[in-house]
């Protein structure tokens, strides 16, 4: 029988890093972005006490400032190293949408769930729609960024496709998240959540539902004691 | 005929000779402005809804012919202050209205880019498109621009919900300026006390008045540097200081001009530089961990 402790490696620190670096200064974004949009004192949120700083354009353009350095950091970072490794497997693949489609099916009672490898065909589809949108933002906002200088000063039809667009890819990513965050009501999906803190994800469910990338692990059937292999290094949970 | 120049154009506003048509109900570069801009004043229709969930609105359809402070419908005016300097009292007229900045935060900063910095060099807001946020008026240092409720592209989306009307403050008379005239408030100044040409020359311009009069420049560095030269005789600190204590409409110190008021974009400036250094570290960083790899260490 299976030892339900036993867990699995799926992401390294680096994953981690990347990971919890975009996703904590795209939420400071988020929140900065929406006080420059401008909508904290419009709606009152100004008044609540201890948000009166929400209205303050110097905190808010500081703070968005502050978050995009991180951002464009853990970007390039990231880019980099998957290069530099050949990481790629959270690149989407030919089939991904239909796969996907198969995914939601199974996952609402329809079907079987199609094998999967160390990522679903959804959260690839998931991560270039992600990735797409924080690029337009960080092309887009680099562009507003040079303009708040001195020495930048295109013309106004320019400034204003400029704008408007990271203002649309602000609520199209902001949808993604939300989608993304919603995955978790999915019970199917709640076991890759430690995956996403610790970097491990139970043997078990890894095998049920990520059996293609399972099959590469040279896991042994009947010790605790797990080998590292092909940089998958195997545990024991807590 | 106005030159632009390479740098656009510009005011100096000589206040040792202004004295605020003190003969006249109303100064004469403010009624002329009324006039020449009264086709591109809000005509909002009624009734203007209030924003939710505050219940307030900002409406001066009903005050219009108000000309002692800035307004929707009153781009200019003109700030009459004793002013106390070393013993003595001096009697002070200030003509007030956008300064037309060279790095311009309201227009940097409009979050829908409706308002822009032109060619020749004044700050136009795009009345067609602006949802009323009224954030450029919270970061210039003067409170220019202002709004009018119940006009613009938010009456046509979700009124109560979004956005709050249309800013609205002086463009410099831009249309004239193309067509090579001046302001219509530079050709009414019965003193002659607006000066207006290529930036370069009224800043020049000021220093010689300046010199003259031993006197004092205003605009030429506040906020980063604006295409408005303010020559006095008594110092802008003095100005402020009475400015500040004057009551407008029973309310103190409405708009001042505080010595080298400081730009809103200048303190994440340093930052952007800091921009440009992230990506090399970011790349820098991976290599030391793809190294690491390589190794065996990961």
């Amino acid at each position: 029988m299976a030892n339900p402790k036993k867990t699995v490696k799926r992401h390294c620190w680096s994953n981690l890093f990347t990971h919890w670096s975009v996703a904590i200064s795209t939420i400071v974004l988020f929140i900065s972005g929406f006080g420059q949009m401008p909508m904290y004192a419009r709606y009152g949120f100004t008044k609540i006490p201890g948000f009166s700083w929400s209205g303050n354009y110097k905190i808010t353009l500081n703070l968005h400032y502050a978050a995009a350095i991180v951002l464009i950091f853990a970007v390039t970072y990231h880019l980099a190293v998957s290069l530099m490794r050949k990481e790629f497997s959270l690149l989407p693949r030919r089939g991904d949408l239909r796969e996907s489609w198969q995914i939601i099916k199974a996952m609402l009672g329809f079907g079987k769930e199609p094998e999967s490898d160390k990522y679903l065909a959804e959260q690839r589809i998931a991560y270039l729609y992600i990735a797409v949108n924080v690029m337009i933002l960080l092309i887009t906002g680099i562009i507003k960024v040079l303009k708040n200088t001195d020495f930048y000063q295109p013309g106004a039809s320019f400034i204003f496709w400029v704008s408007n667009i990271h203002n649309a890819a602000t609520f199209a990513l902001l949808f993604g998240v939300f989608g993304h965050l919603v995955a978790f009501v999915f019970k199917d999906n709640r076991k890759l959540l430690p995956g996403i803190f610790t970097g491990h994800i139970c043997c078990e469910y890894a095998k049920h539902r990520h059996s293609k990338w399972y099959c590469t692990l040279d896991v042994p059937e009947t010790t605790d004691q797990l080998p590292a292999v092909q940089g998958e290094i195997l545990t024991v949970g807590d | 005929m106005a030159e632009a120049g390479q740098s656009g154009v510009g005011a100096m506003i000589d206040l040792s000779k202004c004295d605020g048509c003190k003969n006249l109900a109303v100064p004469k570069c403010v009624s002329v402005c009324r006039e020449k801009n009264a086709a591109n004043f809000p005509q909002p229709k009624e009734p203007i809804p209030l924003n939710f969930p505050l219940g307030t609105n900002e409406d001066w359809s009903k005050k219009k012919q108000l000309t002692n402070r800035l307004t929707p419908y009153n781009w200019t005016y003109v700030q009459n202050v004793k002013v106390t300097e070393k013993g003595k009292t001096a009697e002070v007229s200030i003509p007030r209205r956008c300064m037309h900045c060279d790095n311009p935060p309201c227009a940097n900063l409009c979050p829908f880019g409706m308002q822009t910095k032109s060619q020749e060099g004044p700050v136009v807001i795009d009345k067609d498109g602006c949802l009323g946020g009224a954030k450029c008026r919270s970061v210039c240092p003067w409170q220019i621009p202002q709004r009018q409720a119940g006009v613009g592209v938010y009456m046509k989306l979700a009124p109560k919900y979004l956005g709050g009307g249309v800013m609205f403050k002086c463009d410099l008379c831009l249309d004239r300026i193309r067509k090579g005239e001046v302001p219509a408030c530079v050709e009414a100044c019965p003193q002659k006390a607006i000066h207006f040409g290529s930036k370069e020359a009224m800043r020049q311009l000021a220093h010689q008045r300046a010199q003259e009069i031993s006197g004092y420049i205003y605009g030429e560095k506040e906020n980063g540097g604006t295409s408005t030269f303010y020559v006095s005789p008594v110092s802008f600190k003095s100005i402020h200081k009475a400015l500040m204590d004057h009551e407008v409409d029973g309310k103190n110190g409405r708009m001042g001009m505080k010595p080298l008021a400081e730009n809103v974009l200048d303190s994440p400036e340093g930052m952007a530089k800091q921009m440009l250094f992230a990506p090399i570290a970011g790349i820098f960083a991976a290599g030391m961990v793809a190294y690491k790899t390589m190794k065996g260490a990961e």
